[in-house]
């Protein structure tokens, strides 16, 4: 992996976490730290996940 | 009863017993497109019933819905395509019908929710349930045929 190809990987990870994130922000009922933490959590692994996905759907 | 469960029961007597009369009997055509628009009305109905009992937790039943209905129709129009090569399962004028109807139930009650966390959480199921029904739609329709890797 060159440097060119890690820094498009880590913006997309950026950009899958940021929007899941916010996702998470929307969809609960009261934000509070401990939400605040889970959400981070779990929007770390659904990036992982959904780059996962889009790299398998788009042969790449 | 408020205005808001007079029109859930309203959307649910309406068009989810029309719906189900479309499951039950005809053709298939017919049928999966009764099933795949069945999840359009029942989503709008359990918005609505959120707002009437004043319960924000039922619009997680929407959301739910709105995700799961279109991925449950996305399966029939794939096992059903051979059945349905010959026989398409194309109802646009139904299919933006529902649309039109959902877009007013969510807008409406983004109106009464007022801005906040909660109006965007309705605008995403609304956008979910309306992308998600014309995507099924598309696909009993046979839009997809030249879909990459399909």
């Amino acid at each position: 992996m060159t440097g060119r190809t890690a820094l498009a990987a880590a913006a997309e990870l950026l950009a899958w976490w940021v929007a899941l994130a916010l996702l998470w922000l929307v969809f609960i009922s009261t934000v509070d730290t401990l939400e605040r933490i889970v959400g981070a959590s779990v929007a770390a692994i659904g990036a992982l996940v959904a780059r996962a996905g889009r790299r398998a759907v788009t042969w790449r | 009863m408020n205005g808001w469960i007079l029109a859930a029961t309203v959307l649910l007597a309406g068009g989810a017993g029309t719906a189900l009369w479309g499951v039950a009997t005809g053709p298939l055509s017919r049928r999966v497109v009764a099933q795949n628009l069945s999840t359009s009305v029942v989503c709008a109905s359990l918005l609505l019933l959120a707002q009437g009992y004043d319960r924000t937790a039922y619009v997680d039943l929407g959301l739910l819905l709105a995700v799961l209905g279109p991925v449950g129709t996305l399966v029939f129009a794939r096992l059903l395509a051979e059945d349905l090569t010959d026989d398409r399962a194309a109802a646009w004028g139904l299919t933006w019908t529902t649309v039109g109807v959902d877009a007013a139930v969510v807008v409406a009650l983004c109106v009464a929710a007022g801005p906040g966390r909660a109006m965007v959480k309705l605008l995403v199921v609304g956008a979910l349930l309306i992308g998600g029904n014309l995507v099924a739609s598309r696909a009993l329709s046979g839009g997809f045929q030249g879909v990459r890797g399909g």
